[in-house]
């Protein structure tokens, strides 16, 4: 049995790391809480783009805009990893980076040629250590994520894709179901696809007067459509990280606590041994004496 | 966040990306389109149009509320006036 001081000392260590996973749980609750919020106002916004273009668009218009061409044989396809700067989320990192792996090996592996687009040091990181050439290596968005933010990602972006230097835009986010729900996910953006038949037809029956007209209204909305895409990818990243976080951080306080309940445990039963061999060498002495 | 409502016929809601800006009832709206000002009363057609660079304004029974708003889309059907803009900014 290890000897007393050695569990106190272990114990005290132990309660310190209680104490900062417990603060960490707590700091990502609040965050959370507000990058939840941030999610729900994001919705409505795209909820009516998408019912515009929904209502506008038809299937034969489709060819005519650059953004929804669809290339026969791709050659070249970008590919954005968000992930976290920090670590102490869980598997929270680690899901996205396999996800986007994955993704770039398919893609390799369909003869197309991959530009990596990463967010966040995780990401970086990995991708560096595996000698990949990187497009993009951003590390200064994180919990707040702005439009302006997904704009500046996404525009060089749309830019290449219409000049067909591109021929797929993929993203690959975390969804934020709930704050215990947040799988991977990847999401094409580019070229965007148009809504289903059936979709529209429900959505057709007022006849709108079109300021200038479908095809001009659709012109301008659709690159607003696929920067709000990465924005929502953004948002729901961040809100996910704080949720795993959070998950991440409660294990870690619960493990420390049953520890810690063991290792007093062990502690009580090395100090009474020790009192009670005490006691008996004292009573041994004196039985000595008589 | 969403600011009060004004009174009157028309409701009118401005949203961004980053959540609603204004929600709320109004008597007439004006609104910056892509060509021109257009302005907007209780039982308007419906109507998509752009949006160019200006001041979108809200007239409620008392007050008037400014916004500046550059580039983006209007909607509005059943007297329900749906601002969607990248940039907004209230005046």
């Amino acid at each position: 049995m290890a000897n007393s001081q050695e569990i106190k000392g272990r114990i005290r260590s132990i309660q310190n790391t209680r104490k900062i996973t417990r603060t960490m749980e707590m700091v990502a609750t609040s965050k959370l809480k507000r990058a939840q919020d941030r999610v729900q106002a994001a919705r409505p916004y795209a909820d009516r783009l998408e019912g515009v273009i929904r209502r506008l668009m038809t299937p034969e218009m489709a060819a005519r805009y650059p953004l929804l061409r669809q290339p026969k044989e791709p050659r070249r396809a970008a590919v954005l990893l968000l992930t976290s700067n920090r670590g102490l989320a869980g598997a929270f990192n680690a899901n996205l980076i396999r996800e986007g792996r994955l993704l770039v090996e398919r893609l390799r592996g369909g003869g197309i040629e991959v530009d990596l687009h990463i967010v966040g040091k995780k990401g970086i990181n990995f991708f560096r250590f595996q000698q990949e050439q990187l497009a993009t290596a951003r590390t200064d968005l994180d919990e707040r994520p702005s439009a302006e933010d997904a704009a500046s990602l996404i525009d060089p972006l749309m830019e290449a894709f219409v000049g067909r230097e591109l021929d797929a835009v993929y993203l690959v986010y975390a969804q934020f179901h709930s704050a215990l729900s947040t799988p991977p996910t990847t999401q094409q953006i580019l070229p965007v696809e148009p809504p289903s038949q059936e979709e529209r037809e429900a959505a057709s029956d007022v006849d709108y007067i079109l300021e200038p007209s479908a095809d001009q209204i659709l012109d301008r909305i659709l690159p607003l459509y696929v920067r709000n895409s990465l924005y929502r990818g953004m948002v729901e990243t961040a809100a996910a990280e704080q949720g795993a976080r959070r998950t991440a951080m409660k294990a870690a306080t619960d493990n420390a606590g049953d520890i810690l309940e063991d290792l007093t445990r062990t502690y009580n039963r090395a100090r009474q041994a020790q009192i009670t061999q005490e006691i008996a060498e004292i009573v041994g002495g004196a039985a000595a004496l008589e | 966040m969403a600011q009060q409502a004004t009174g009157g016929p028309l409701h009118v809601s401005v949203i961004t990306p980053e959540g609603s800006v204004f929600e709320g009832s109004a008597e007439s709206v004006v609104i910056p389109a892509w060509d021109g000002e257009i302005g907007i009363l209780q039982g308007h057609a419906p109507l998509m149009a752009l949006l160019g660079e200006g001041q979108l304004r809200v007239r409620g029974h008392r007050e008037t509320e400014r916004f500046f708003v550059a580039g983006g889309f209007v909607q509005v059907i059943d007297n329900v006036v749906t601002v969607l803009s990248e940039r907004t900014a209230v005046e």
